[in-house]
């Protein structure tokens, strides 16, 4: 009944959307954007050749809170502005690959330190401006400066100092970099580029931060992406509508992107966006868990249900390392005592039953992983780490090495203690909005419990637990995840880096507390400036095999990618790199065939 | 007397209850924290008497479950062997009142676990959670609305009673209470107990806090009574008698706000059970793996469990007898109130 | 009374006060800020998460922090948001304009189920019906309010009869009236439906506990003696001889319009407060919070004050001793 009675209004919809355009292109001299204009470099991109039409309706879990990519700081932002903004040069979800983007090609010089960008011609922003190298040099003027406080800045500091850019003619932007980067080119995906034109005067002025919110954007605001703003209503959803201007074509040369719409609902939590998915109120659906995903994979009539595969998100226990000096407690020292001992993480490794991690947390939808490069990420696993299998008797062989022992606990069960007849005991923290990681922890908890540890699971919502890892440094042990936004390693360099923020059990040290963690820092700083992949590869490798000897962080899993969409989805392709299901918005259309009506 | 007898029946009725909870050890068949990680999400065993071959037996008796394979929780009964239930059998460990150990359970079977109410997640008997459960939310639960309500009491009293500047002050103070955003006062209290005081006491200490905090709508609803209590006749005339304060307020005024008070309690302490929930949701709960049943009802609230594991919701049923208990025994000592206090009220004008 | 109408609006702004004062001192004894997230951002640098604390003054004293804000609160602003880069204000207006539909259409129809339900359960109590309505409020309070919730959703997405959550369908704006009306209706029912299931078992016991109690008592003896019908009995009698506690309830019921419904709202996507708060809170976007506390505390105070106006005004024996005074 529903979808009967909106098929009359959402041709009249689309009726009212072509008419402006109709009206535009006997309008200003301008070149009008549904046509073709011999001016224009448009970006050919393979796939099914869709048909143009139509609306897509996501969910997003919670809302976002701006359009502005400098101050965007949560996921939800990040994901809208994904679809409205547009990078130099883009990495392909699918293939992990670089490829050209509002650049049409680039060179680097034989040193390494120069990139020289080349500018398609024609570019126009979602408002009509042409872009030109101008508005490459803002941009980056923008992320580099100091007092805007882009997250985006700290990318763009190469061996120390910021990048240097250059403008050659109104195409063509020379990076100068002050030394070797492996990354290459890769650094340019994700930054958007900014128009200069409605942003120059707001920059001047100090007020970067308050443009583009989104009950002001409309005017304001303007972008490079397949989709610009249409609507926004506050909390409830955001509509988009499809960018005349946008850059790419299909093979059989029809503008990109498809749809004409692309709405955002915003629920508040996962559920809420299944029972969207379900219910036939969007059309696709990213970042299900296990048990959602086998809840919907049981009723697929109108939907299907895709596990893409291993992605790169990868949860590890890690215990404590810091060294607060005089100011830890006799207590903490104890303990900390055990954590420093390389055979107690190893043991714990051993003790660890990844299979039945996989099994319970992810219904078998994941794989259990040894080492910081997850699964998902083709090019950089390392094939010479061992996949050791639980194994109690090496973990009591281990911890007897170490010095520790067992005795009889009052209610007969062994108790393993240390040389100095303490009683093993610990907490593991957990993030409360978890739940994958609250089981994981409470599996740890009882594997541990037969080598006679004693493991208090403690829950903590997410700040309070930040605030004791990252600032108060009060804790023993922590079940963590952090999911890679790229399939370069080096997206996760503060995690290996001794110095860096994210190497969770002792961070932002300023020399390396034990020569391990020296010899990491110095493998994945000569990587930084290598050349050529197989070098890089070769140099990680080395140092993810030190990781995993010194067990700093305890690798446990790493799931599946589990997505949806309706049949009628045309060009749907989920990757394993966010946006996992969005990430070719601009080639997605929606069929119309008999499928489509039988909802 | 027939109102007595009825008080008395409730009373039976949640003796038994929080017996069988009291002594959980001997009723729960399993370690209520004992993973069967091979077994997670089982359906409840079905007992039976009469097998494939259509024999009676008896005594009743259970089929193992077999894992349906390539899946994740799609189990299928093995008639192949039966697994006769056997009663007063020695299993875990435990530790009946909290002191006398031993190994006695009520029921189990030999060479199978079983698992009358399913199991969860990690495959820990469902049973067993349920009973153990009630431990600790009871107590949680008792003590949140104890706490509450007495202090609501008190201070109701004083304010409805004294009146004028006295009662603003505490009215005002009670809407403070009712406004400020305790859960970071919560998330203040986690963050300043060291990690080394058990979880378990972390939890009940947080529990306290909620019930100092929650006194001010009893105190508004008692207030609300003594106002009109203390301008009645008998009252009046008890003071000109030249009683004194608390004597009026003990013997007049208050019996008056117990039926506002039993409801209260009656509704308080399945609100503290639950409360928890929400308290887990924020990292304040009851930690893993022990059982209660906010933990237990909680897995409820998931989309995926609701829809595809129809024995999650049997805690449920099972806490519905104890919260009507409840508020059985707080109706009937309601019914008794008016009678008792019409006797009271002539014996004072006899006085 | 304008007296005293002027002295509880000065005690009212008092508590206001102190409730700002308290809430900040909570906030910051809290552990976290908002930019602590971005610290488990592999990309961003420790020192850009300092230079952004700094930027939004959480560094400086609380003293100079609340200064600042009662400031921007006599600008209507009511501080800034860390998470939306833009004045409270606004934000939680639209929002609370959302939560009030539901919360109001919710508070009148649980009151007017529970009113004739409790009166008619006191009437025959022990009998079948109480013992129904007893057993019915039991259930209810055993059930998780979220869970009720997520299986009313349940029970959209089996029968498709409802929208499963949000407040508005997509091409809401493109409607006529009446379908923007029926639309609208459709989303609310089963919200309003929880929030109402959710509320009666209090209801209902309190209503029928103090009608109850009031049914033994004398005077209703001899208004039954005198011939007075049953009706007029129950409703014109002893509901208004039972109303001091149900007074104070309504108040709470008042004062929970805003605060009241906010876990229903985060399970059934609705747009108000509830999902809004909730993330601020987990994500420390302080401003927002206090917001949203102060927000609700002036219902609170508007509920309270109203209780008290009614109970003066329904109980003549609270009406003599004040006037006498």
């Amino acid at each position: 009944m529903k979808t009967r009675s909106a098929k009359p209004l959402r041709c009249l919809r689309l009726l009212s959307l072509v008419l402006p355009a109709l009206v535009s292109a006997f309008g200003p001299a301008e070149a009008t954007p549904q046509q073709k204009n011999t001016n224009e470099e448009l970006l050919v991109v393979p796939g099914d050749a869709g048909h143009s039409g139509g609306r897509l309706v996501v969910s997003l879990r919670g809302e976002p809170k701006t359009l502005n990519p400098l101050i965007a700081a949560d996921a939800r932002s990040r994901e809208v502005i994904g679809v409205m903004q547009a990078d130099l040069v883009h990495i392909n979800r699918a293939t992990q690959l670089t490829e050209p983007a509002l650049a049409k090609s680039w060179k680097i010089s034989a040193d390494g330190l120069e990139y020289t960008l080349v500018l398609r011609k024609g570019l126009r922003f979602s408002d009509g401006q042409a872009l030109d190298a101008d508005d490459v040099v803002f941009t980056f003027r923008v992320y580099l400066d100091e007092s805007v406080h882009a997250p985006q800045r700290d990318l763009l500091i190469v061996g120390g100092k910021p990048i240097v850019v250059r403008k050659v003619d109104a195409q063509t932007v020379v990076f100068q970099l002050a030394k070797t980067y492996g990354v290459g080119e890769r650094l340019f995906d994700g930054l958007a580029i900014l128009p200069r034109h409605l942003l120059e005067k707001p920059y001047q002025e100090g007020k970067l931060g308050q443009i583009g919110t989104l009950a002001t954007a409309a005017p304001q605001w303007a972008g490079m992406g397949p989709f610009r703003l249409k609507e926004y209503v506050a909390g409830q959803r955001l509509v988009l509508e499809r960018n005349p201007y946008y850059w790419k074509t299909d093979a059989k040369g029809n503008r990109l992107p498809y749809l004409d719409e692309l709405v955002f609902l915003f629920v508040p939590n996962a559920d809420a966006q299944v029972l969207k998915f379900q219910s036939g109120e969007t059309d696709v659906i990213s970042q299900v868990s296990a048990e959602n995903f086998s809840v919907l994979s049981r009723q697929q009539k109108s939907y299907a249900m895709t596990d893409a595969g291993p992605g790169l998100e990868y949860n590890f226990l890690f215990f404590n390392l810091n060294d607060a000096g005089e100011k830890t407690s006799p207590e903490m020292q104890r303990r900390q005592k055990w954590f420093r001992e390389v055979k107690f993480r190893q043991a714990v490794s051993a003790a660890v039953d990844r299979e039945a991690i996989v099994r319970l947390v992810y219904q078998g939808r994941g794989g259990g992983i040894w080492g910081l490069v997850a699964p998902g990420n083709r090019r950089w696993g390392d094939e010479n780490l061992a996949h050791p299998a639980r194994s109690l008797e090496r973990a009591r062989a281990l911890l007897k090495e170490a010095g520790f022992s067992w005795s009889n606990g009052a209610d007969g069960e062994s108790v393993l203690q240390d040389a100095d007849g303490k009683a093993v005991e610990f907490s593991i923290l957990t993030s409360s909005s978890n739940a994958e990681r609250a089981k994981m922890a409470a599996l740890i908890q009882d594997d541990l419990k037969q080598i006679g540890m004693r493991v208090q699971v403690v829950s903590l919502e997410f700040r309070s637990l930040l605030d004791r890892v990252t600032q108060t440094k009060e804790y023993d042990a922590c079940v963590m995840g952090i999911a890679s936004f790229d399939a370069d390693p080096n997206s996760d360099i503060n995690v290996w880096l001794s110095s860096g923020g994210t190497h969770l059990w002792n961070p932002s040290q300023e020399h390396p507390g034990t020569p391990w963690e020296a010899e990491i820092d110095r493998l994945i700083g000569e990587q930084m400036s290598a050349r050529t992949f197989e070098q890089r590869k070769k140099l990680y490798d080395r140092a993810q095999e030190i990781l995993a000897e010194y067990q700093p962080m305890i690798f446990l899993a790493s799931p599946d990618i589990l997505v949806g969409a309706k049949n009628s989805v045309g060009n749907f392709h989920p990757a394993v790199l966010e946006p996992y299901v969005l990430w070719n918005v601009e080639q997605l259309y929606l069929k119309s065939s008999p499928e489509n009506g039988a909802r | 007397m027939r109102l007595r007898r009825s008080v008395a029946k409730w009373l039976v009725v949640l003796g038994v209850l929080h017996g069988i909870v009291v002594c959980a050890g001997f009723f729960a068949p399993y370690d209520p924290a004992e993973q069967d990680r091979k077994s997670p999400y089982l359906p409840p065993m079905r007992v039976h008497v009469v097998d494939e071959e259509g024999h009676f037996h008896a005594r009743p008796f259970v089929y193992a479950f077999r894992l349906r394979q390539g899946t994740f929780d799609q189990y299928e009964e093995d008639a192949a062997r039966s697994y006769p239930l056997r009663f007063f059998v020695r299993g875990a460990r435990y530790r009946l009142l909290g002191i006398l150990p031993s190994r006695l359970h009520l029921f189990g079977a030999e060479d199978l676990r079983i698992y009358l109410l399913g199991t969860d997640a990690y495959g820990r008997d469902q049973l067993s959670r349920l009973v153990f459960g009630g431990q600790v939310s009871l107590l949680a639960g008792l003590l949140g609305a104890g706490i509450t309500l007495s202090l609501g009491l008190c201070i109701g009293a004083v304010a409805g009673y004294y009146g004028g500047w006295r009662d603003d002050v505490l009215m005002r103070v009670a809407e403070l209470f009712l406004a400020l955003p305790w859960l970071y006062l919560l998330f203040a209290v986690r963050a300043f107990l060291p990690l080394t005081v058990r979880p378990l006491a972390a939890f009940f200490l947080i529990v306290a806090v909620i019930g100092e905090v929650g006194w001010a709508r009893p105190a508004r609803l008692v207030r609300a009574v003594v106002l009109s209590a203390k301008e009645r006749d008998f009252v009046r005339a008890a003071r000109g008698f030249g009683a004194k304060d608390v004597y009026l307020l003990r013997w007049h005024i208050l019996p008056e706000t117990g039926s506002v008070l039993l409801t209260q309690a009656a509704i308080l302490v399945p609100q503290y059970v639950l409360a928890e929930m929400t308290l887990s949701f924020l990292g304040l709960g009851v930690p893993e793996p022990v059982p209660s049943w906010g933990n237990l009802l909680s897995s409820l609230q998931q989309y995926s469990v609701l829809v595809s594991y129809w024995w999650m919701y049997l805690p449920t049923l099972a806490m519905v007898p104890f919260f009507l208990g409840y508020l059985g025994l707080a109706s009937s000592l309601q019914e008794r109130g008016p009678a008792y206090k019409i006797e009271r009220r002539s014996l004072g004008s006899l006085t | 009374m304008m007296r005293y109408f002027l002295r509880r609006l000065g005690h009212a702004f008092l508590l206001i006060f102190g409730v700002s004062i308290l809430a900040f001192l909570f906030t910051t004894l809290a552990p976290g800020n908002y930019f602590d997230e971005m610290r488990l951002n592999p990309q961003i640098a420790p020192e850009t998460v300092a230079a952004l604390r700094a930027q939004y003054q959480l560094d400086r004293p609380l003293v100079v922090r609340y200064a600042s804000w009662v400031n921007s609160l006599i600008h209507g602003e009511m501080g800034f948001s860390f998470a939306y880069n833009s004045p409270v204000a606004p934000l939680l207006l639209v929002r609370a304009r959302n939560t009030l539909l539901l919360t109001v259409t919710a508070t009148v129809l649980a009151w007017g189920i529970a009113l004739p339900a409790g009166v008619w359960s006191a009437e025959r109590v022990g009998r079948l019906p109480d013992r129904l309505i007893s057993w019915g409020t039991a259930a209810l309070l055993v059930i998780p309010d979220l869970a009720l919730a997520l299986g009313l959703l349940v029970l959209a997405v089996r029968t498709g009869w409802f929208p499963t959550g949000g407040m508005a369908s997509v091409d809401f704006e493109d409607f006529s009236l009446l379908h923007k009306l029926r639309d609208l209706a459709l989303h609310l029912a089963l919200p309003i439906l929880a929030l109402v299931l959710s509320a009666l078992p209090l209801l209902v016991r309190h209503v029928r506990a103090a009608v109850a109690e009031v049914l033994g008592a004398p005077f209703m003896l001899a208004a039954q003696g005198h011939g007075i019908p049953r009706r007029t009995l129950l409703y014109r009698y002893a509901l208004p001889a039972a109303a001091n506690p149900l007074i104070s309830l309504f108040g709470f019921s008042i004062g929970a319009l805003l605060s009241g419904s906010l876990l229903i709202e985060v399970v059934m996507s609705w747009p108000g407060l509830g999902p809004f708060l909730l993330e601020a809170i987990l994500s420390r976007d302080l401003y927002v919070v206090i917001g949203g506390v102060l927000f609700s505390t002036v219902f609170l105070v508007t509920g309270n004050f109203l209780a008290d106006m009614l109970l003066y005004w329904a109980d003549p024996r609270i009406r003599t001793k004040s006037g006498a005074r």
